[in-house]
């Protein structure tokens, strides 16, 4: 008994020390954003005279020798909020239609459109790249939201998702609001939405961290700075001004990374929940 | 696939009236008005890019002039292009030793996790899973300041240690290694997740039979933890698999796929090739061999843990 005592003592110990030096590169980072200039190559971690100067360049220029250099910072986190809060509401509004057909209803057809959707959902988004593209340049929607929102929507895993939790739902609720004379859709609104809501929450969650944090696609089609992402962004603050950019890159990642940390604590609980339940019947 | 609709019952079936034909008609075009927003979104950013795909991996096009249907030869000329081998073993490196390392390093969190306290526990679980929810690129360039020649904190670490500084990222030798590193720690904490819930659907009363056959806590993980845990664990290599073999912003932005191409992985090439080159057809042809390593791989994957469970 005290033997496995001591044992618990121990590896909670060791998980502690383990996730101390886990999180050092965030801790890192954290440091580097505080720190003047004169103290970014220190090697010391801790910055001896913490300053706001880093965030202070990041969001009003940087002075140097009569030059000032603007990284519109501002604007790519207006872009991404946008970005994420369109797809989201799409995403989340078209994913839990399907998923209420594919989990209540029988159609001719439904078995092949489940299954041609499940297949496509293993193939990587490498296999549309080069298409989807082309089909946006000649439409004019490089350098748009619309480059950005229409793609993300498309989401079989969501519907996967969804589908999986909605089949749940008993058949009776729905019989009963179909004796009030309920039609479907009505039935999805009063029934299906509110009895969802923990699959829905994790599919927001899980949305909202893949359009915040995407990289590839927007880097594909987003040319123009002012219509850049905050991953964009930040990627292409290192190519613009070399060195001098550690501190207020660091500081930008900062920025971008707490509302993303914020979410997940505050939706921890509901949030991985609902992830461990989806990855249990996957 | 259950069949669960009540609706289900066919006219003839049905006693019913009037009245039920019509409702029965309305929820027949109902699913179809459901599904409808979805599927055209699919065929217009899925399906049919996925068709154009296949085809333009069987031309040669820059985006500009018109499409030359050139049969196999962009196939063949990756068969014989030493890049492309080159981005091949590197991506299989990759998502070998991240795959074994990072699903054998989790396996260890999870069960380590739930050795401990809940309170604790679920403070430790954020901590872990923070990579996770955190952009590519801010991870990427955390750890390339990290491991910074000149002013990176490994090399600080180095020499306190009273070693020689290492080009950690400029080195042909060091900087696959290096972005490994990185990316098991950036998936631990997901993979430990998932794990988790896999393990606390295994039920107690099997633990409770083997205390009382006086089992150790090691032959308990053997005979009881690992064996239920094979679905769960099958989950985790798939979509490992999956996720490493279209490896892309890490390499990309912590070494741009260099020393010597050392660290190019199938998609950092791909990218290079269509959108910094615009042969489009070239990789096209990468794209569609990509897809068929992950879709066998996913396969093997499946084969392999089920055929071990049937034993």
């Amino acid at each position: 008994m005290r033997q496995a005592r001591i044992l618990r003592w121990g590896i909670a110990g060791f998980l502690c020390l383990f996730a101390i030096l886990y999180l050092f590169p965030y801790i890192w980072m954290a440091a580097m954003s505080f720190k003047p200039d004169a103290e970014i190559f220190s090697g010391h971690v801790f910055p001896a005279a913490p300053t706001l100067e880093q965030y202070d360049r990041l969001l009003n220029g940087y002075h140097f020798k009569g030059l000032t250099l603007v990284v519109p910072f501002l604007t790519y986190y207006k872009n991404t909020l946008i970005v994420t809060l369109a797809s989201l509401i799409l995403v989340v509004t078209t994913d839990a239609l399907a998923a209420y057909a594919f989990a209540k209803f029988t159609f001719r057809g439904k078995a092949f459109l489940f299954w041609l959707m499940i297949g496509t959902m293993m193939l990587p988004i490498y296999a549309t790249l080069i298409p989807t593209f082309w089909l946006f340049s000649k439409i004019g929607f490089i350098n748009t939201y619309h480059a950005l929102i229409w793609p993300s929507v498309i989401d079989a895993y969501g519907i996967f998702l969804l589908r999986q939790y909605m089949e749940t739902i008993p058949n009776e609720l729905i019989d009963a609001a179909k004796v009030d004379g309920a039609g479907p859709f009505r039935i999805f609104w009063r029934v299906m939405v509110p009895l969802s809501r923990p699959a829905l929450g994790t599919l927001v969650v899980f949305r909202f961290l893949f359009i915040w944090n995407d990289y590839l696609w927007p880097l594909i089609v987003l040319r123009k700075e002012s219509m850049f992402t905050l991953p964009v962004g930040i990627a292409n603050m290192q190519l613009r001004q070399g060195m001098v950019v550690w501190g207020s890159q660091m500081a930008a990642s900062v920025l971008a990374t707490v509302p993303v940390i914020l979410i997940v604590l505050i939706m921890q609980r509901q949030f991985l929940r609902g992830l461990l339940a989806g990855a249990l019947k996957a | 696939m259950p069949v669960l609709t009540p609706s289900l019952n066919s006219p003839a079936l049905s006693p019913a009236g009037k009245r039920q034909h019509a409702s029965h008609r309305e929820s027949a075009v109902a699913p179809y008005l459901l599904i409808a927003p979805f599927f055209v979104g699919f065929i217009a950013f899925q399906l049919l890019p996925i068709l154009f795909s296949g085809y333009l991996s069987l031309a040669e096009w820059n985006g500009m002039t018109s499409i030359r249907f050139t049969g196999l030869q962009n196939f063949i000329a990756l068969s014989k292009d030493p890049r492309f081998w080159s981005a091949l073993r590197v991506t299989l490196i990759i998502t070998v030793v991240c795959t074994v390392v990072g699903t054998a390093g989790s396996l260890a969190l999870a069960v380590l996790l739930e050795k401990v306290n809940d309170r604790l526990a679920s403070l430790l679980r954020v901590i872990f899973f923070l990579p996770s929810v955190t952009s590519v690129v801010v991870i990427a360039y955390i750890w390339r300041y990290l491991y910074n020649t000149d002013y990176g904190y490994f090399n600080v670490l180095v020499q306190q240690l009273g070693l020689a500084p290492q080009k950690w990222l400029q080195d042909a030798r060091l900087a696959l290694p290096a972005i490994i590193v990185m990316l098991i720690w950036a998936g631990l904490g997901w993979d430990a997740l998932i794990i988790a819930a896999g393990l606390r659907s295994i039920p107690s009363e099997y633990y409770d039979a083997a205390r009382v056959d006086g089992a150790s806590g090691w032959s308990e993980f053997w005979h009881i933890t690992l064996p239920l845990l094979r679905p769960t664990l099958a989950f985790v290599l798939v979509t490992s698999v999956i996720y490493l073999w279209g490896i892309f912003a890490q390499p990309q932005l912590l070494t741009g796929g260099g020393p010597l191409r050392k660290t190019q992985t199938i998609a950092v090439m791909l990218y290079e090739q269509g959108f910094l080159y615009h042969k489009f057809g070239y990789a096209s042809a990468m794209a569609i061999i990509l897809s068929l390593i992950m879709f066998v791989s996913s396969y093997l994957n499946f084969r392999f843990v089920k055929a071990e469970v049937e034993y």
